[in-house]
């Protein structure tokens, strides 16, 4: 590498700055920039900086961000969450890599076109299995979609959409006028609504009508994206769920009178025009229509009760009149007048709020420690690293509620007497990110941040830091450690971060979703949380609703709801006919809840009692054809890699327990192996020195507890579930024709082409994609 | 000050005091490997861990790192820590690529340490060798003729490249043969007499083996033989493979340590009964190799279908204090197998004189590699000379010369570990009974990086500790050592890829000194450590 080439380094270092803490942003904007971390580059780091050249290799080699080689001209992103896992994860990255021509071992193929990376979790569960084509996210793949993905991709990439800008004016004045609402979340763009959005912005142009096309985020039915709603002064809100771009005409059309006359009259022609011209013009754009009385929509919405989510689908999220017109910065005003912060705490305290990030630790005991504690510098820090497959709760929020989030931390500043903070968000989530940091330069360069909290004599400075890529810093002491610099390696509490965390000070850490709910307890009281709930959970829990339910998407429900009320009338219970066999809740961390136990009420300690637990909230159904054995391997896979690798259990324990768990996936377990896995389960749970060691084995043991039979049948070299690939093999039944279809798209060419005959699989061929099973017209394939 | 319970044990400690230090006050061995008091405490290994209850909620903490607090009800030496503790041990085991002992070491009966007999050899420490040999072996220049030598198939060199094993038993006669010669025959010491008798019926190779470990603990043993001369089966021998002198001057050593030979003294009923023995001794051993029917009933033993009816772990008869050993007790054949079970029964009859709980010896412990791929025996021949095997030039009869022998033990890849003896890991491993296979795994690739200043590193048996990482950053390395990667994957490396060395310029002999492993060791710990 030229030397000149290394500017780059000497610019960003004096940009970022040279300290310790400066390492992670470093190495993000020199991969950002060379799109790996060129050695070069690393050296140039340790002689410009005061990072030892340890230190930096420690961080560099960490964190799955980091890259040490070159990459492709694209980066294929295969999301590996616990939705995706069970709709076929694998079968889409096998697929793809054939498709990308990427040999096996490698990651990018000879051309250097594309490299593929696998991720723990995108946050689109409800869209699994998702691939993300360098931005581009595509959702529900399966083997057979990959080629026109990859060519719609290509094809995008040809002409790039402009990318979204934050924080523009609204066009219009916001009274008495009509609006079409688009959901903007990340699944929602997945599924093109920042296409629609586009499309209508241009249509209601175009036509010159009355209506502000707004974005708007999370609507929480997922299932449904895109979804927009049409809101007219002294009508019933209407919602069109899937709506495609192309249709965002006919909907601006029938819904909206365009101003003047000329453009009344040229609409009249122009529907006439398309009626003589297309003939179908008047099919009715109703199919997309959905009513809120829908028994589809009641049943989804009906339970749920929003705080962290208050206003949902209504709120841009980046409009801070909004926001401030919907009670926004009501609270922090308030606490900011309060002269004595230990009420603040009390009103915590008596709300029952307990952290919403998985372990349920009360909040307002928390707060005050920290405010106890007599140090000259305190911090607070929002922990958004939500890095659990299959929850993206916090993502949403962020996403959708960036000035709730940092009211609820600003809160928690004044509360406990710090005057600086952080957002810790993960790197998966670029959308969060810009929204976020759109939200803080707005407030301050209204002055409501940074030298005077909201005017008032308190200052207050938020700053971001992007984590990347590594699930354990979610684990509050491991997250300090990032933010400082270093790898992110959890250490033995006490001291917990409330009396020394971030650099020694005292430094409270709280979730998101925690965070999200403490400007409503401010504005409506304690005793207005603590109504909703259980005796001890109180308030409410956001889920994410994934897997194999009807409909899935953000929720949020009053703590005690049951495991059956979401899955089976929110979600609408299990599609295509399969039987309801567990949900899957709280992640690596979590357990598997059988479908008998499914009138577990979901608050802290029922969860705990059925051996799972609440987790972040992550919630994945799944039917009877998901292998639990497979499950918990695909969990303690996840953990062996994602452990910081401190300690001997956490790190060689859960490798020990993959090891088994694979033996017993490929029928080479043995009876005494149930026992030394339950034991082994046990010891790293006992043993381990953080959350993630003591809470890895969980999917190993409730599945163990609630469904023996299926381990007990992989030792006998079955699979009840079909799932295990070692254990299972594809047979064509007597009802083939002989159509080839088949064999046309198996792409390993393991079905000899025979027409008109019945087919063969060959066995030593077949890698079990499952791709002839989901092509064949006459269900003649048959899985032994 | 903190007063807090350890296992049963009030004790007081300083404020700011661990666990740790609590414990070592009360003088109870709590293990630790990645302790070291100038890095404060890692939490890497775990094996330290206690249980404490507080508040009336227990918690397992790393007693390294948690702090001393008043009221801490702490529970060390239970049954539910030493299990913990020992899958701890077994974990680090699982992913520990070495062997602490060499395969020709683990294979041989009577415990042999072969490669460091034959690094004697080789640095012509002829003094150290023949203790290294007596230490192990009762007769070892009739085993350097006769020994069946199991360990020669476990050497790593008798594979199609090494150019066969290397000549371990012929390496173990040329120094056996020096002993013989020597003046006064490297006779090992005998502890204090404990005033115990033993009569050993037979002395034979299992005889002579039983009476060499006892005699060494200080009884007095007393071997009674049918035949007009000691010496058993060996007798049997033709003069070729075995010269009547060798055997007469081996038997003349055990005279010298004390033994009692009774010639010409058959036992059973109508000579000296069993029960004359146990009347006249504090305990006898049976090792008159096979005997019939018709003699066991003589001597008044119950039998099993091929000898001798005894408990099978421990020789023990149902005469508490009557044990058997060899073919008395089944048919041996290998000559060595014969003097092992002879020690073997001997150990357990020793343990019941002095009135300890009588329980086989286990064998030492060692980490097991296993078989090698070829890119990993290549990294140990290249270290070793590359001559094929040698066989004396002046016919076997002659045995090795000194330059031959010496030229032979340079042959030899030395597979044990240089850390042998003074590994923490190892030491603490025997001690909680570890079982180094108890998880069945697929093992990484033995690694090794040899370094400018003699500086070795074997990344497989790195534990992670990260107390070289530490100690690289408190003196300030320019360069340093680091975790790389994540997840099971972790390794200790210098960063940006350079050799290993370029992290440790300044400390990498306080590294080695303080790796509780044998990751990182000095090429010549070998000698440093034996001499």
């Amino acid at each position: 590498m030229a030397s000149d080439s290394l500017q780059f380094v000497d610019q960003t270092v004096a940009r970022i700055g040279r300290s310790p803490d400066a390492v992670i942003p470093l190495l993000q904007a020199v991969q950002e920039h060379y799109r790996y971390l060129p050695k070069p580059a690393l050296d140039r780091i340790c002689a410009l900086t005061d990072i030892r050249p340890a230190t930096l290799w420690g961080i560099a080699t960490f964190y799955d961000q980091f890259r040490h080689r070159p990459v492709g001209k694209h980066i294929v992103h295969v999301c590996h969450g616990t939705a995706c896992h069970v709709t076929g994860a694998d079968r889409v990255e096998d697929a793809l890599r054939r498709q990308l021509h990427i040999p096996p071992g490698e990651d990018t193929d000879p051309q250097q076109q594309f490299t593929i990376e696998s991720v723990a979790c995108l946050g689109c569960c409800t869209l699994a299995p998702v691939v993300k084509l360098d931005q581009h996210t595509y959702g529900h793949i399966t083997a057979e979609k990959l080629p026109r993905v990859v060519s719609d991709f290509l094809s995008l990439e040809a002409a790039p959409p402009s990318p979204e800008t934050v924080g523009q004016p609204p066009a219009l004045a916001r009274s008495g006028i009509s609006q079409i609402h688009v959901g903007l979340g990340s699944c929602c763009m997945a599924k093109g609504s920042d296409l629609l959005f586009a499309a209508l912005k241009e249509a209601a142009q175009e036509f010159n009508a009355e209506v502000l096309v707004k974005r708007v985020g999370c609507v929480g039915m997922c299932h449904r994206t895109p979804l927009i709603e049409i809101r007219s002064p002294n009508q019933p809100a209407k919602f069109y769920a899937a709506v495609e771009p192309a249709e965002a005409h006919r909907v601006v059309r029938q819904h909206f009178r365009p101003r003047g006359l000329w453009r009344r009259i040229s609409r009249a022609c122009g529907e006439t025009l398309d009626r003589l011209l297309v003939g179908e013009a008047d099919e009715p754009i109703e199919r997309y229509a959905l009513n809120q009385r829908d028994p589809n929509v009641s049943a989804f919405l009906g339970r749920q009760v929003h705080i962290a989510t208050e206003h949902f689908g209504h709120l841009d999220p980046l409009d801070l009149e909004e926001y401030e017109a919907h009670d926004g910065f009501q609270a922090i005003r308030r606490v900011l007048q309060q002269p004595q912060p230990d009420q603040i705490i009390d009103t915590v305290e008596r709300s029952g709020l307990r952290g919403r990030g998985g372990a349920g630790f009360p909040s307002g005991p928390k707060w005050k420690v920290v405010r106890r504690q007599d140090a000259p510098v305190k911090y607070v820090i929002c922990n958004g690293d939500e890095g659990d497959p299959g929850a993206f709760m916090d993502r949403m929020l962020l996403e959708s509620f960036p000035y709730r989030i940092i009211e609820g931390l600003a809160i928690a500043a004044v509360a406990v007497g710090a005057h600086e903070g952080f957002l810790y968000i993960r790197r998966e989530y670029p959308l969060a990110v810009s929204r976020i940091r759109a939200a803080l330069d707005q407030l301050e360069q209204r002055g409501w941040l940074g030298d005077r909290l909201m005017g008032f004599d308190y200052p207050l400075r938020l700053s971001i830091k992007e984590g990347a890529g590594a699930f354990v810093c979610g684990e509050e002491t491991a997250l300090i450690a990032s933010i400082e610099g270093e790898r992110g390696m959890p250490r033995l509490r006490p001291p917990f971060p409330a009396e020394s965390g971030l650099w020694n000070r005292p430094t409270l850490i709280n979730n998101v979703e925690t965070l999200a709910m403490v400007p409503w307890i401010i504005r409506r009281g304690s005793e207005a949380f603590a109504a909703l709930g259980t005796a001890t959970s109180k308030g409410t829990k956001v889920f994410a609703l994934a897997g194999k339910v009807q409909r899935g998407g953000l929720i949020e429900v009053p703590m005690g709801t049951t495991i059956r009320e979401i899955v089976e009338e929110i979600g609408g219970g299990v599609p295509h006919g399969r039987k309801f066999k567990a949900v899957q809740i709280g992640g690596p961390s979590g357990g598997c809840v059988p479908a008998r136990l499914a009138d577990t009420p979901v608050d802290y300690e029922s969860l705990g009692a059925v051996g799972a637990i609440m987790g972040s909230g992550g919630l994945v159904v799944l039917d009877d054809t998901d292998c639990m054995v497979d499950i918990a391997r695909y969990f303690l896979q996840f953990t062996q890699d994602q452990s910081c690798g401190r300690c001997t259990f956490c790190r060689v324990g859960t490798r020990r327990m993959l090891d088994l768990l694979e033996r017993l996936c490929t029928g080479k377990g043995r009876p005494e192996h149930l026992a030394e896995l339950e034991q082994l389960a046990r010891q790293v749970s006992q043993g381990s020195l953080c959350g993630l060691g003591k809470t890895a084995p969980n999917p190993v043991l409730t599945t163990l507890r609630y469904f023996r039979s299926e381990y007990e049948a992989h030792l006998a070299g079955r699979c009840p579930a079909r799932r295990c690939t070692a254990l299972i093999r594809y047979q064509v039944t007597a009802d083939c024709t002989g159509c080839t279809i088949c064999a046309q798209h198996c792409p390993v060419d393991a079905i000899p082409m025979a027409p008109y005959q019945r087919h063969t699989i060959n066995q030593e061929l077949c890698t079990r994609c499952d791709t002839c099973k989901r092509v064949c017209p006459h269900n003649a394939i048959e899985v032994l | 000050m903190p007063e807090l319970i350890i296992d049963g044990q009030s004790v007081e400690v300083a404020p700011g005091a661990t666990l740790l230090d609590a414990a070592r006050q009360l003088g109870i061995d709590i293990p630790t490997l990645c302790y070291l008091e100038q890095c404060g405490p890692m939490t890497s290994c775990l094996v330290c861990v206690v249980k404490v209850t507080q508040n009336g909620r227990a918690r397992i903490v790393p007693s390294c790192a948690a702090k001393a607090e008043p009221g801490m009800v702490v529970e060390s030496e239970t049954t539910e820590i030493r299990d913990l503790r020992r899958t701890a041990f077994e974990l680090l085991l699982s992913d520990h690529v070495g062997d602490c002992l060499s395969p020709c070491h683990r294979i041989c009966p009577l415990d042999l340490n072969i490669p460091r007999m034959i690094r004697q050899i080789e640095t012509n420490d002829l003094d150290r060798a023949i203790t290294t040999l007596r230490q192990a072996l009762a007769l070892p220049a009739v085993l350097g003729r006769l020994c069946s030598a199991p360990c020669q198939n476990g050497c790593r060199r008798g594979g199609s490249c090494g150019g066969g094993s290397a000549a371990i038993r012929d390496l173990e006669r040329f120094v056996a043969d020096a002993c013989l010669r020597s003046p006064d025959k490297y006779l090992p010491a005998r502890k204090p007499s404990t005033g115990k008798s033993i009569a050993i019926v037979g002395s034979g190779p299992t005889g002579l083996a039983a009476a060499y470990y006892l005699l060494r603990q200080g009884h007095a043993c007393t071997l009674l033989d049918r035949q007009p001369r000691p010496g058993g089966s060996l007798r049997r021998v033709d003069d070729t493979s075995l010269p009547p002198a060798i055997l007469d001057a081996e038997l003349d050593a055990f005279k010298q340590m004390g033994a009692q030979f009774q010639v010409s003294t058959p036992v059973g009923a109508d000579a000296l009964s069993t029960d004359h023995l146990r009347r006249n001794y504090d305990a006898v051993l049976i090792a008159a190799g096979e005997l019939s029917k018709t003699e066991l009933d003589a001597l008044g033993l119950l039998a099993s279908p091929v000898g001798v009816r005894v408990n099978t772990a421990t020789g023990q008869t149902e005469h508490p204090n009557v044990f058997a050993a060899g073919s008395a007790v089944k048919p041996v054949k290998q000559l060595v197998r014969a003097m092992s079970e002879g020690q073997a029964a001997a150990e357990c009859l020793h343990q019941f004189l002095v009135g300890l709980p009588i329980r086989p010896l286990e064998k030492a412990f060692s980490s097991v590699m296993g078989r090698l791929e070829a890119p990993e025996l290549d990294l140990f021949l290249k270290s070793a000379s590359p001559i094929p095997r040698t066989a004396p030039a002046q016919g076997l009869g002659a045995g090795f010369t000194v330059d031959e022998a010496r030229g032979e033990a340079a042959r030899c890849l030395h597979c044990d570990c240089r850390a042998e003896g003074s590994c923490n890991l190892q030491h603490y491993a025997e001690l909680y009974g570890a079982n180094p296979n108890r998880f069945a795994r697929q093992r990484r690739l033995f690694e090794q990086h040899r370094h400018p200043a003699r500086v070795i590193f074997e990344p497989g048996k790195c534990i992670l500790c990260g107390i070289c990482i530490h100690i690289a950053q408190q003196a300030a390395e320019p360069l340093g050592l680091t975790f790389v990667g994540r997840g099971f994957n972790v390794q200790v490396a210098a960063p940006l890829d350079r050799p290993f060395s370029d992290g440790l310029q300044k400390v990498a002999a306080e590294c080695v000194k303080h790796c509780p492993t044998g990751a990182i060791v000095f090429d010549d710990t070998f000698e440093r450590t034996h001499s």
